[in-house]
């Protein structure tokens, strides 16, 4: 079969780069964007996704996880007793300042536990003993640090609410959604370093299920027993900690406004550059129908010029995309572009690509074959 | 054997609130191995009974019948089937698709006609061939002359085997002897396949090669 499709997109070059750079624009833009927000969004919940707790207790209409209230520390007691918990501890998560070498502060966001291997945190762990965390002033500090910070290492001293402590090990991939560094430190010495909030409270409680509980009813029995408090699964919680970001600051209407740009600059172009292209074949659409070729045979051409123009330009956006990837990283930002998130950018671009061939068919679809008698 | 039949062909146009009557009642057969050439000063309809005569227009009065089937007026969306199967086109400016090479264009109408893969590059060289272009078939349109592009036009036109050919004033892009050497080519080709040819022209030199010639004045057939 002979692609008439192909070889008229193929034969104007210039008008075909120019196609396809605006696809491959388009595909880049809402790749970088939603890439960006998805690995925000990962920050706001990386914790909570590999803390290994099916459920969390949490102070009343606590809105995510790095904004905690403090409730009593007895209250894990309660939790303990309810049939089906196989284990539950209390974990703090609180906002310190750190003093740097160079006399400035800088916030911390401090996750303080009694028994971190208990519950994988940190779970990556660079250098470090997590063990060695309640034997004295010491604290575990994630690299991602550096970038506010300064270089650190382990060995190394630093203040954090006006006392000195050593950084016994480095961990990985710890996040805030605000990017506030994160260290890890014993329960207790959190709370001496923040004395008046934290004595005697903690502002979550871990819950691990025995195996074969039932979760609804755990959970339900949790409620009751303390009733001033919340109790999410997991999965909850991640997205109510994620939602709380989308919903209270501009990212989510800034992330929904760039990708609508971008998908409209590639719409528009691919409409235009087929419409202007489509123009300028149009006597050869009327000998296609004059020796009997039917609307349908004329919009094959344009849907598989406009299919062709959607998978080389999604091809090399994605390629610029992946290619932004580590320089991003290093700036500290996590883009994170999964097989599925591609797949729908894939599928997108190919439907919106076919959605601006109609422009060019509704021409062609009213052309008067006998065009072609016309000297 | 009668392959076209056209009677009392009446064609009307309106413009605002104008009304056009461009054929006033035409009627035109032509017959297998038969050469018509239709002949007439410009704006007489001679391009629109072409266009109806090759099913692209309909007639708002009168009868067509292609290759023993009568062209029904309440339904022009048939007609492209019938364009398809019965009627193979000349056109006075070749009409080549740029992109595509010389057997690739010949092809591609073949591929419109519902012949496909391998069958249609074989009767694709087949036609080149028996118009002389067999050393051109992989040149694209640019860089062949005018004659040439015409011969690819006729081998369009040729391939798949459609009983009527129509032909606009294929000449008039070529100079006199290559308007010559095409205008024999295409009345030998189409003795030799059998096919009916009808030729709309200015060019005396097609009344030499024509069987017959109609010629159309004011919408009407003068003898």
């Amino acid at each position: 079969m002979v692609s008439l499709a192909r070889r008229n997109l193929f034969h104007d070059k210039l008008r075909f780069v120019i196609t396809i750079a605006g696809v491959a624009f388009a595909v880049t833009l809402v790749f970088v964007q939603v890439g960006l927000f998805l690995g925000l969004l990962d920050n706001a919940s990386v914790t909570i996704e590999n803390i290994d707790a099916d459920l969390w207790v949490t102070s009343r209409n606590t809105p995510n996880v790095d904004f905690a209230h403090t409730f009593p520390e007895s209250y894990v007691q309660r939790v303990r007793s309810v049939p089906g918990v196989a284990r539950a501890d209390n974990l703090i998560v609180w906002f310190m300042q750190l003093s740097l070498p160079t006399g400035a502060q800088e916030g911390t966001l401090v996750y303080a536990l009694e028994d971190f291997k208990a519950w994988n945190l940190p779970w990556s762990v660079i250098e470090g003993h997590v063990e060695d965390l309640p034997r004295g002033d010491f604290f575990f500090l994630d690299d991602s640090a550096t970038r506010r910070y300064g270089p650190f290492a382990v060995g190394q001293h630093r203040e954090i609410s006006e006392r000195r402590l050593k950084i016994i090990g480095r961990t990985d991939a710890a996040r805030s959604f605000t990017t506030t560094p994160i260290a890890f430190m014993d329960t207790a010495l959190a709370q001496e370093l923040s004395y008046q909030a934290l004595r005697g409270n903690t502002t979550y409680v871990l819950v691990k299920l025995a195996p074969g509980a039932d979760v609804a009813a755990v959970r339900a029995e949790i409620g009751r027993r303390l009733p001033y408090n919340d109790v999410f699964t997991k999965a909850e919680w991640a997205q109510r900690s994620r939602a709380y970001w989308v919903a209270n600051t501009g990212i989510g209407l800034n992330t929904y406004l760039t990708v609508f740009l971008g998908i409209l600059v590639g719409v528009v172009v691919v409409a235009l550059t087929l419409y202007t292209s489509t123009m300028e074949h149009l006597k050869e659409f009327g000998t296609v129908k004059a020796i009997g070729g039917s609307n349908a045979d004329i919009y094959r051409i344009l849907a598989e010029q406009s299919v062709i123009a959607a998978v080389l330009g999604f091809a090399v956006g994605a390629v610029f995309a992946l290619a932004a990837g580590p320089g991003m990283e290093k700036a500290g930002l996590k883009l994170i572009i999964t097989p599925d998130f591609g797949a729908i950018v894939l599928v997108g671009t190919v439907l919106l690509c076919l959605a601006a061939s109609m422009v060019s068919f509704r021409k062609v679809a009213a052309l008067d074959p006998a065009l072609v008698f016309r000297g | 054997m009668t392959v076209l039949t056209s009677q009392n062909v009446v064609k009307r146009f309106t413009e605002g609130k104008q009304t056009v009557e461009v054929l006033k009642g035409v009627s035109l057969d032509a017959s297998r191995g038969e050469i018509v050439a239709l002949e007439g000063p410009s704006g007489s309809g001679k391009t629109t009974f072409l266009s109806i005569l090759g099913c692209i227009l309909t007639p708002t009065e009168g009868r067509v019948v292609v290759d023993g089937q009568e062209v029904d007026l309440s339904r022009p969306g048939d007609l492209p089937a019938i364009r398809r199967r019965s009627i193979g086109f000349v056109f006075q400016q070749f009409n080549l698709f740029p992109a595509l090479s010389a057997v690739e264009n010949v092809e591609y109408s073949l591929n419109v006609r519902g012949v496909k893969g391998s069958a249609a590059r074989r009767e694709a060289e087949r036609v080149l061939d028996a118009v002389g272009l067999a050393d051109r078939k992989a040149f694209l349109p640019r860089d062949l002359s005018g004659g040439q592009k015409q011969r690819v036009a006729i081998a369009r036109a040729l391939a798949g085997a459609p009983p009527l050919l129509l032909a606009d004033e294929p000449t008039a892009n070529l100079d006199s002897h290559a308007g010559r050497q095409v205008l024999e080519l295409f009345r030998d080709l189409a003795k030799r396949e059998n096919r009916a040819l009808v030729i709309v022209t200015h060019d005396p030199i097609v009344r030499s090669i024509a069987d017959r010639v109609a010629v159309i004045h004011d919408g009407l057939l003068a003898a």
